[in-house]
């Protein structure tokens, strides 16, 4: 609830056209992720208000936008050992600003600035150089309680991605996930992409699986045991209330909704037997999309609602197919191996990722939606599965298996920079990542 | 350290579920008159694996209904498959009140929902299989845990046979 208060605000001081005009020369700059080449400072914010009572709150907003940018892997962040200039010490404006003490360190960007508390109040102004040309390229005022520290580091981290690769960032944003960590129960978590404002949704100390966000961002499809059967819940974690959507004998599975909210998407069991129907917002039955004999399981939506992918075994093993969302023939767009299950279609639209079993080992592909050009994205150590897109569709979150325990990890869209995204003990799967906040 | 703490648990709970295996024998030796009610409980062994684990119990192969075990992202019944049917079949027909919830398991390999789906499969083609033999249909249920709820948990393939499979709970006789 705190977090639809937070109002950002204005850009500071943006030098009007002439700046526009320098971003579009710095948009052509950045190399693609994975290269990390372009090394940035990011200076711990500068506290106005003299209090020692919100200290480490420059500090933290400086730590999660150098989480965000190593995720996105396009940037180095620098060590703090090697800069000179002091936050409490020095201006945060160009004006103010030595920018030989960046330029000496190697810096090509820089983010300055300052913050003010009184009582839970937190006002934060913070921008971007370039050092080179020794000029501020965008700036932010944000207003809002300390605690959402958090999100004006990540909305921050979003415009400087949007600065520097003309995209908007996907970090303002939120993924739910399974995890063993509080023990054997397979619980639902909420959380935001510094693994900071962890919440536990699901408190039922049974199986839950298949989180997926409603557009709304603020309520959670997933399926339960805890009533035996496993049906389908739709739960709005921020109040609490909760409705059961579907819960015919068997599996109810998977509920995806449509972009616009209207329609779900999900797997029901008939005797054993799996096909994917829609749904309305009440849970009735609208429409059966597959009637087959085979497994049909896991459908995601195509971004303009109007298209399906899912998987089945028609074909023997499991393979990915598109179908119409008012019916129609579905075609298979998997092709190489036997095994491709989890389709997820990326919100731009161009790809949609899924699982491949390769020489025993499970991993990461993408595939244009006409089974054109599959691309493969991780390779290697572990078991990589549950791909999820960010709402930028620049980037995945998914499970790996790869140091042990199952843990999230984020990927740029070819693979390149692979970032482990969460930590600490238990199992972590099945992550879904939500739209912007805003 | 983890691994050293599991093994104690499972450990302790061997001992509850032959310490509960041993009591519901003498239960039904001394109350002859009582027929089945001994043997049900035993029979029910806990409960079905959902059961069990919610109380923190390994899921377990006992009772008096044999597991059948499958190849990888398979569903076909095999000859040993089919034999341990017939087996289960007749103890069906020998109890012929028992109803019987046949719950389908996978390996941990691959996906969490299409294994859930495979899961479905399996429970079902077993049950098709009783229902051949005779076993109405009305007696048997089925539910699907994927590879939620594995008996054994080292990743190798020794492991993995055991966990691809249908498991029987003898819910009331």
């Amino acid at each position: 609830m705190n977090r639809t208060r937070l109002m950002i605000v204005v850009a500071v001081s943006v030098m009007g056209s002439a700046a526009t005009r320098s971003q579009a020369q710095v948009r052509g700059t950045i190399f693609g992720p994975g290269a990390r080449s372009y090394p940035v400072a990011v200076s711990p914010l500068k506290n106005l208000s003299g209090s020692t009572a919100a200290r480490d709150v420059g500090t933290h907003f400086g730590e999660i936008v150098e989480r965000d940018l190593t995720l996105s892997g396009y940037f180095k962040t620098l060590d703090h050992a090697a800069f000179i200039e002091k936050p409490e010490a020095s201006g945060y404006t160009a004006d103010s600003i030595n920018f030989d003490n960046w330029s000496v360190i190697g810096a090509l960007a820089l983010v300055k600035g300052a913050y003010t508390t009184e009582g839970d109040n937190l006002t934060l102004e913070v921008r971007l150089f370039d050092v080179y040309q020794r000029r501020q390229l965008t700036g932010r005022r944000y207003h809002g309680s300390i605690a959402e520290v958090r999100r004006m580091a990540h909305k921050f981290a979003d415009e400087i991605l949007t600065q520097f690769t003309g995209e908007r960032g996907p970090f303002d944003s939120r993924i739910a996930f399974v995890s063993t960590r509080d023990g054997r129960f397979k619980e639902l978590y909420v959380m935001s992409l510094d693994e900071g404002d962890l919440q536990q949704v699901t408190k039922n100390q049974t199986i839950n699986v298949s989180p997926a966000w409603m557009p709304d961002n603020r309520s959670l499809l997933y399926t339960s045991y805890k009533r035996r059967n496993p049906d389908l819940y739709l739960l709005d974690f921020m109040t609490g209330n909760e409705t059961r959507l579907s819960q015919r004998t068997g599996l109810n599975l998977g509920g995806k909704p449509s972009p616009d909210g209207a329609k779900i998407a999900v797997t029901v069991e008939d005797n054993g037997n799996t096909d994917i129907v829609l749904l309305d917002r009440s849970g009735k039955v609208t429409r059966r999309i597959t009637d087959s004999w085979a497994i049909d399981v896991s459908p995601t939506w195509s971004p303009d609602g109007r298209q399906i992918a899912f998987c089945s075994n028609r074909s023997g093993g499991p393979q990915i197919y598109v179908v119409g969302a008012d019916g129609g023939e579905p075609q298979r767009v998997t092709f190489q191996g036997t095994y491709n299950t989890s389709p997820a279609w990326s919100p731009k639209g161009d790809r949609i990722a899924y699982v491949s079993r390769l020489d025993g080992g499970f991993n990461l592909f993408t595939v244009k939606p006409d089974g054109s050009e599959p691309r493969q994205l991780t390779q290697g150590a572990g078991n990589n599965e549950d791909p999820s897109w960010g709402p930028d569709g620049r980037y995945l979150v998914f499970s790996s298996s790869r140091g042990g325990h199952k843990k999230l990890f984020v990927t740029d869209a070819t693979g390149s920079s692979q970032v482990q995204l969460t930590h600490g003990g238990g199992d972590d799967s099945s992550p879904a990542w939500s739209r912007w906040l805003e | 350290m983890r691994k050293r703490l599991c093994g104690v648990v499972v450990l302790g709970l061997l001992v509850a579920v032959v310490g509960v295996g041993c009591s519901a024998k003498k239960k039904g030796a001394e109350g002859a008159g009582a027929a089945g009610s001994g043997v049900g409980e035993e029979g029910l062994g806990g409960g079905g694996s959902l059961d069990k684990y919610q109380k923190g119990l390994a899921p377990g192969e006992e009772g008096p209904l044999k597991d059948v075990h499958f190849a990888f992202d398979s569903v076909e019944l095999d000859e040993p498959a089919r034999s341990t049917l017939r087996d289960n079949g007749n103890w069906l027909k020998d109890h012929s009140q028992a109803k019987v919830e046949v719950e389908g398991h996978c390996d941990e390999r691959g996906t969490v929902e299409y294994n859930l789906a495979l899961g479905a499969k399996r429970a079902r083609a077993a049950k098709d299989y009783l229902v051949a033999l005779g076993v109405p249909t009305e007696r048997l249920t089925t539910i699907s845990y994927g590879e939620e709820l594995p008996l054994c948990h080292e990743h190798d393939e020794s492991c993995w046979q055991k966990n691809r499979r249908v498991h029987f709970v003898v819910l009331s006789e």
